[in-house]
């Protein structure tokens, strides 16, 4: 198989932020995610919950709420503006200030006429939906103290608002309070804290249910106002509600973790008269759960644990298949390193700034499975620290370390580095080409004399690199309508092709002597997660959010022969059951045939010219290859060479000495620097 | 003042009592503070010291006399304390106005500035006569400025703000944030930290390791810091003394 100097990264402190809020589109299958730091992403539930797009964070865009109105994204948070955000180009569209102070809810009616925000100052708004942005209509009775939840009747003639201590119903055609349901403080030393109500939700039976942070799920008359049953499920705070679609389950998330799910059952069987009855609780996370939502067969949760966690409820759906494994999504599902081959450099992409590191270097010679002394330090070169407020949205490295840039939502910078005997320089490009100013993605030629930048209305800008010159040379065009933007892109080491990657699974493929486009693929189902072309055979090499790998031959426009066998035969099981993405293929220059994947858990040498696994084979052997004898070990070695060594990587490419580059982020790097978690007794402890 | 005002009235009952006694009552015994016990004792002393003799005979007229000096006496120390109090409260006030004044630059200071910045001005006219374009910088620059601070001067003196960027809107922001972070995270939340939770799954897990600080190398530093600086000083007592 070969053996590799590994050099075993650990020093990028990634550090995913916090999940605040969420919502889902049951219509389009799409989960929004709002982060701290104010990005949005959206993930495709229907594409084995793959991230879709990210639209980058801005440092004083606090999200508390977000909302769907058919396919438009809302949000508000404690800026005091409502945003509306633009999916193809991933950014803001306008943002309207709701002028109420810090904004802590917002929520739809089921019409999607009116979109309700609950503001600092006690006002409910209204705003108009329309087709081109949002209009204020009227403000509600105001009250005193801060509106934290909204729920409106699905009927749209009643809205709830939590407050602190209590609950108010509105009329909404009026606008005048009707009800005001006071809401029990907590017990004990709690008594004189104000119980705030994090969470309502308005069921069309005139049920009102809400979540306090005295730790209760109550249930509510909203006809005639009153209490009809409360669950004490925590000593902590309840943060946040669901309810299912058809209305029978409610799911409460806490500050301890857990996910309690409450279910509308009939006392007796065969009777009418429903009562909410507690049913199961979910421990998926360590931390405080701040953002919940209910889709028709799972429980989604996310908090300050910075995880996704899907949970399948088990009685939706078939047990033993894909569906019914629990989800855990960790990282981003697109890379945050560029790795320099030539140059041996690491460039880690932070939301504010950019770190850029020399690679460790040793002498030293020995055994597989030896740790080598390290002769060099790894050398922190540079750190780029971004000005303004927005946050990074895509970075890269040029393969011979000389440049680096990187985008935000409004521009472009790019900056020539030299790098001499221990001594750098560095000097910004002051003057790019306009077409340059909003860009999704970034990559470099393999010599370092072009760079790419995908941009809007699906068209990539090509502009040549010279002596602290950025000159604009062409914009690439599909022909096809598509504007959904691009993802990924890869240059061939050739400097032949370019190939883009859309988020509705397109692939075009641009001729970069004649700059015009080559060819389409086949669009598959799945979105592409990771493209590269071949140095050698100018192949194209994609994977997908659903495992799947393809081979496309450019020069005869098909599918290779080792990818429609890998389609006849199919792909092993456990490849499939995989549930992180492909993130990166590289390719090694000294074996042609060698392709290097790797996802979150493993990273997976591909032998093309070994056969295929069965699917009754066993496909991680490499420990069982290494026992049996050599004649023995060649019948029984397969394509799939997969090292689960290194765990919850984020990178792994193969530099120009062959030597191969891992960048792992142990999760209790992470942990440990989360907020605090509640003090929690257990038995025997 | 209410002070004086206690001293004041302590001053007169003293005095009544002293009448009194002076008046050569039999019974001076009245115990209402120590200074009437003291001057009420040596009284008694001397009665009895002289217990045979006869009383000596003072006249009403005397009596009235020393009563009124007396008070006259007291008036006088408190009308004099009253001044002194006056003085003090005075020379606090001329203090202050100094220390004042110590904080703003002398006199000189601000003619000097004030020329220095009158200076500038005609340089920069004169420069506007030669350099048209660096004038032009200038007015560039100024606007800039005008418009980063989101304000226009109207006619008169009225300045139209946006509220955008203000304080108000910043100021508000934070408050809704440390309203969350004090009902997530403040007192009487019962959190504990990461670590020991790590250690409590640790301890609870199937495979027992050893705990997250002693593992990472850049966990705890400062408590490793301090636990060296312990170990040395225990290896150094326990050789000082073989």
């Amino acid at each position: 198989m070969g053996e590799f100097v590994v050099h075993r990264v650990r020093f990028f402190d990634y550090m995913p932020s916090a999940i605040r809020a969420m919502a889902f589109n049951g219509s389009m299958q799409r989960l929004a995610v709002a982060r701290g730091d104010g990005a949005v992403e959206i993930f495709n539930f229907a594409d084995n919950y793959f991230q879709e797009k990210v639209i980058p964070g801005r440092s004083d865009r606090a999200i508390e709420a977000l909302c769907w109105v058919r396919g438009r994204l809302f949000s508000a948070g404690l800026s005091g503006e409502i945003i509306e955000y633009d999916l193809e180009k991933l950014r803001p569209r306008y943002s309207v200030e709701a002028y109420g102070g810090p904004i802590w809810t917002i929520s739809c009616n089921s019409q999607e006429t009116l979109l309700g925000v609950g503001c600092e100052d006690g006002t409910v708004k209204m705003f108009e939906i329309l087709e081109e942005g949002i209009q204020f209509q009227r403000n509600l009775d105001r009250q005193k103290g801060r509106i934290i939840s909204l729920s409106w009747h699905p009927s749209g003639a009643q809205i709830a608002a939590g407050m602190i201590d209590m609950i108010r119903i509105f009329d909404a055609e009026t606008g005048h309070a009707t009800h005001r349901l006071l809401v029990e403080r907590g017990l004990g030393t709690t008594r004189n804290t104000e119980v705030v109500v994090w969470s309502v939700a308005f069921l069309s039976n005139d049920t009102v249910i809400s979540g306090d942070s005295a730790g209760k799920v109550q249930i509510w008359d909203a006809v005639t106002g009153t209490l009809i049953r409360s669950h004490l499920i925590t000593k902590w705070d309840v943060l946040g509600l669901s309810v299912s679609q058809d209305e029978s389950s409610v799911i409460a998330g806490t500050s301890e973790g857990t996910v309690v799910q409450f279910q509308a059952l009939a006392s007796t069987m065969g009777q009418e008269n429903n009562q909410w009855v507690r049913t199961r609780t979910f421990k998926n996370h360590t931390h405080d759960v701040r953002a919940l939502v209910h889709t028709d067969t799972a429980v989604v949760s996310g908090g300050m644990d910075t995880q996704l966690v899907v949970r399948p409820l088990l009685d939706k759906v078939e047990k033993n298949t894909k569906e019914s494994a629990l989800r855990k999504i960790l990282f981003p599902h697109k890379s945050l390193v560029c790795c320099a081959k030539k140059a041996g450099l690491l460039l880690f992409q932070f939301p504010d700034h950019l770190e850029l590191w020399r690679l460790g270097e040793s002498s030293a010679k020995g055994q597989a499975g030896d740790r080598l002394p390290v002769m060099k330090n790894p050398e922190k070169l540079l750190q780029l620290q971004n000005k303004g407020e927005d946050h990074i949205c895509c970075s890269a490295v040029s393969p011979c370390g000389s440049w680096v840039a990187f985008s935000t939502v409004s521009s472009v910078r790019l900056y020539k580095l030299q790098l001499s005997n221990g001594n750098i320089s560095i000097k910004k490009v002051s003057k790019l080409p306009k077409e340059l100013h909003s860009v999704h993605q970034l990559c470099f030629s393999s010599d370092s004399s072009r760079l790419f930048a995908s941009s809007a209305q699906a068209s990539v800008v090509v502009a040549s690199l010279d002596q602290l010159q950025c000159k604009h040379l062409h914009t690439l065009k599909p022909k096809s309508g598509s504007s959904q933007p691009i993802h990924l892109l890869s240059a061939s080491e050739n400097g032949n092709w370019l190939a883009a990657a859309h988020t509705d699974g397109q692939i075009h493929v641009f001729n970069l002597h004649k700059l015009k486009l080559h060819c389409t693929l086949p669009v598959y189902s799945s979105c592409p997660t990771a493209i590269a072309i071949h140095p050698t055979t100018g192949h194209l090499l994609s994977a997908h959010a659903d495992q799947q790998i393809f081979e496309f031959s450019l020069k005869l426009k098909e599918y290779t022969a080792w990818s429609r066998s890998l389609q006849r035969e199919g792909l092993h099981p456990l490849w499939l059951q995989r549930d992180t993405p492909i993130t990166h293929i590289a390719f090694n220059r000294n074996k042609p045939a060698h392709v290097f994947l790797h996802d979150a858990f493993m990273f997976c040498i591909i032998d093309q010219s070994l056969p295929l696994p069965q699917a009754r084979k066993k496909l991680y052997n490499q420990m069982d290859l290494k026992t049996i004898s050599p004649q023995k070990r060649i019948q029984e070695s397969h394509a799939f060479k997969i090292c689960k060594m290194f765990q919850h990587l984020l990178s792994v490419d193969l530099l120009d000495d062959s030597s191969l580059v891992v960048v792992e982020r142990p999760l209790a790097d992470i942990v440990s620097q989360l907020p605090p978690p509640v003090r929690q007794k257990k038995f025997a402890t | 003042m209410k002070p004086r005002e206690r001293s004041h009235v302590d001053d007169f009952t003293t005095l009544g009592i002293m009448v009194k006694s002076k008046r050569g009552t039999t019974t001076a015994s009245s115990k209402k503070s120590a200074d009437t016990e003291k001057t009420s004792e040596t009284l008694c002393q001397g009665l009895e010291s002289s217990d045979d003799d006869a009383p000596e005979e003072v006249t009403f007229g005397d009596s009235k006399n020393e009563a009124l000096r007396s008070l006259k006496l007291a008036l006088d120390s408190a009308k004099r304390e009253k001044e002194l109090l006056k003085e003090k409260r005075r020379k606090r006030q001329e203090l202050f106005q100094e220390q004042k004044k110590r904080k703003l630059l002398p006199a000189e200071v601000l003619e000097e500035i004030e020329s220095a910045s009158l200076k500038k001005v005609k340089e920069s006219s004169a420069a506007e006569e030669d350099e048209a374009e660096e004038t032009k910088s200038l007015m560039k620059r100024r606007e800039k400025k005008r418009a980063e601070k989101h304000t226009r001067n109207l006619e008169g003196n009225y300045t139209v703000t946006t509220m955008k960027g203000g304080a108000a809107v910043s100021f508000q922001q934070k408050s809704a944030e440390d309203f969350l972070q004090s009902r997530l995270y403040g007192p009487g939340r019962l959190r504990t930290t990461n670590n020991q939770m790590l250690s409590l799954q640790n301890k609870r897990g199937s495979q027992k390791s050893a705990a997250v600080q002693f593992v990472k190398k850049d966990w705890a530093l400062q408590q490793k810091a301090k636990a060296e600086k312990l170990k040395k000083r225990w290896i150094h007592k326990l050789q000082v003394p073989s």
